[in-house]
């Protein structure tokens, strides 16, 4: 350090003033204290929260995925001849979506929704019957509990199976000896060769099982469902999900993808795109917002505690004002006693951020336990926090400190 | 060697125009190294201003005024701050000391401004602690010591960078006659060993003990006598 070990000394002495005078101190950074805590607090529930909705995406079998769903087209007057050839959104176009560009694609999945009523000779229910194909499983965060997933040649041929949820496992065998048994959809008897994992993710601990509707699903076959219940031969579908692991490579794919359908369904845009991970930062730059009113509320805790701040600096400058002027007629130059003050207000400072960090994860902590979510600091909030916090008190600290440092010595010495 | 102090038409005015006060109006002061002066003079003839501007803690409006050969006019603050460290030692009639320091810190001061490295400091301090006669008491708050004790250290701390001149203000006027006497012993002393003192007082009996009496009065010499 410049004038060997000058800092430490000023460092040293800095501190005997903070203990001599607690209570002046303890005032003093309270505006740090607040500021810090508040803007720790409120980003570390903020952080909290996302950290726990991206446990939510990834749950959901994650985010890399770009959905395509038919969409209804508006027709006035009789149709044309290419809308009537239009066959809509089919197991070929997510097939034909694979072969534009193979590598980027990790995963495809199709579904088609049917309803039945399903029987056993436990219950009798009208029910949602969900036809799957490809990798749904895996791009839905299903996993096998019991039994297996479709095979290809199941899903080729519209075989007989079914894969249960739990729920429905609960309602139609009620024993839970469903693997094997045979289930009436519709008038189709399905034999049962798969029961999932129970799905299960509540949001704040106590809250109700976001995932339990997941747990209803009945599966079949997409093609099983195309052919026995709709009577289509032409293998429509509803939704076709691609997963795409390379998040540079989506934008080049979605056009390729989209083109390629445009193509297919004889120029008719009558599907929907829709980029999963883009919507959830979409969502997430909307969570933004709460760090930046968080972030103005530590501001304003700074701005007020740091006038108060200046407020005291300057009333315990008129107590010390013949100190400075003894230390001026022994030989410190102004630039020394600024110094010494700004020394002393920077570590004021430090202390208030630490006393700040304490209170705001503190608080953050109880909010966080009380509404049930884990805590999750992002590192990035204590370099906000204390960002913020060094530069008001350095910026507040220079008034009194220049003050102090202009006195002149024989004023300062004879000062009553 | 040039004097310690060489003073020509030295003037200080403060305020302007009409509501001005002539402070000093004109001296002409030298002291040699060595010498043991009282400045005496009546509360307002300019005595405390012009130790002010010996000890340049505050410049004159006029005249020249050249500190152990060095001129002081036109100096800027911060190297009128280095001629205080480096040349002047002041002892004042409150003592001045920091109420927060120990006695050894406020010794080292000086030496902490000067650029002394740590343990340097440490033992000159204790070595003038020694010398004023409180070695014992280095550790303790400048609040524990008497009145007399509060001035040797003040008076060890005038000493730490080896001043070409000490300059004392009232230095016993807070003091009881038997404690100002052992203080004015130890100036004596310090005297003797070669330091050069200027000693500001009102009282006759402190001036009688230098071994020159100057008298201020209106801002000018009245009386110059060597004793």
């Amino acid at each position: 350090m410049a004038l060997n070990g000058a800092f430490r000394e000023r460092l040293r002495n800095s501190w005997v003033e903070m203990r001599e005078n607690f209570t002046r101190s303890t005032l003093q950074s309270l505006g740090v204290i607040l500021g810090v805590a508040s803007v720790l607090g409120g980003f570390s529930i903020s952080d909290s929260m996302r950290q726990r909705s991206m446990e939510l995406y990834v749950k959901m079998g994650g985010l890399d995925k770009l959905n395509v769903r038919q969409s209804a087209v508006v027709k006035e007057g009789a149709p044309t001849a290419l809308q009537t050839a239009n066959l809509g959104l089919r197991v070929a176009d997510a097939d034909e979506g694979e072969g534009i560009d193979a590598s980027p694609v990790d995963g495809v999945s199709i579904r088609k929704d049917a309803r039945a009523r399903v029987r056993s000779p436990y219950a009798d229910q009208e029910r949602d019957i969900r036809g799957i194909g490809r990798d749904f499983l895996a791009l839905d965060g299903y996993q096998v509990d019991q039994g297996r997933d479709f095979t290809v040649h199941d899903i080729d041929s519209g075989a007989p199976v079914a894969i249960l949820g739990t729920e429905a496992v609960a309602v139609f065998f009620p024993n839970g000896d469903a693997l094997g048994r045979t289930l009436r959809v519709g008038d189709t008897p399905v034999q049962v060769v798969g029961i999932l994992k129970e799905r299960v993710f509540r949001f704040r601990d106590g809250q109700n099982n976001m995932f339990r509707w997941r747990n209803r699903i009945i599966a079949l076959p997409t093609t099983l469902v195309a052919r026995r219940f709709e009577g289509d031969r032409y293998h429509r579908v509803d939704r076709v999900t691609f997963r795409i692991r390379k998040l540079d490579a989506m934008a080049q794919f979605t056009k390729g993808l989209s083109s390629m359908l445009k193509a297919n369904h004889r120029q008719q845009e009558d599907f929907r795109l829709d980029d999963i991970g883009a919507r959830i930062r979409k969502e997430r730059s909307q969570g933004n917002v709460y760090d930046l009113i968080f972030l103005l509320s530590g501001f304003l805790s700074l701005i007020g505690g740091g006038i108060v701040n200046v407020n005291i600096q300057m009333a315990t400058l008129k107590e010390r004002i013949r100190e400075v002027g003894v230390k001026m007629a022994i030989g410190a130059p102004g630039r020394e006693i600024f110094k010494e003050f700004m020394t002393e207000a920077l570590l004021l400072t430090a202390a208030g951020s630490v006393a700040g960090l304490v209170i705001g994860v503190g608080f953050s902590k109880i909010i966080t336990a009380s509404i049930g979510v884990p805590l999750h600091i992002d590192p990035k909030s204590f370099v906000s926090a204390y960002g913020l916090a060094a530069v008001f008190g350095f910026v507040f600290a220079l008034f009194p400190a220049w003050k102090a440092s202009r006195l002149s010595p024989m004023e300062a010495l004879r000062y009553e | 060697m040039p004097p310690i102090i060489k003073t020509h038409a030295l003037t200080k005015v403060f305020g302007s125009n009409g509501a001005a006060v002539h402070a000093l109006r004109g001296i002409d002061l030298t002291v040699e190294r060595g010498e043991f002066v009282a400045l005496i003079g009546p509360s307002g003839s300019g005595k405390s201003t012009l130790m002010a501007i010996l000890g340049c803690l505050d410049l004159p409006t006029g005249g020249t005024y050249a500190l152990d050969g060095e001129r002081v006019e036109g100096l800027s603050g911060r190297e009128l701050a280095q001629i205080r460290n480096d040349k002047i030692g002041f002892v004042f009639q409150q003592y001045n000391l920091l109420p927060k320091a120990s006695v050894v810190r406020n010794v080292e001061l000086p030496m902490l401004y000067a650029g002394v490295p740590r343990k340097e400091r440490r033992t000159r301090a204790l070595e003038l602690l020694e010398k004023v006669g409180i070695p014992d008491k280095a550790k303790v708050l400048p609040a524990a010591l008497s009145g007399g004790q509060r001035q040797r250290v003040a008076i060890a701390r005038s000493l730490a960078n080896r001043p070409a001149l000490l300059l004392a203000d009232e230095p016993t006027g807070a003091l009881d006659q038997h404690t100002g006497h052992e203080v004015l012993e130890l100036f004596a002393d310090l005297h003797r060993q070669g330091n050069t003192i200027i000693i500001v007082t009102h009282d006759l009996s402190i001036a009688a003990m230098a071994q020159r009496q100057v008298e201020i009065m209106d801002g000018l010499i009245k009386v110059e006598q060597a004793a």
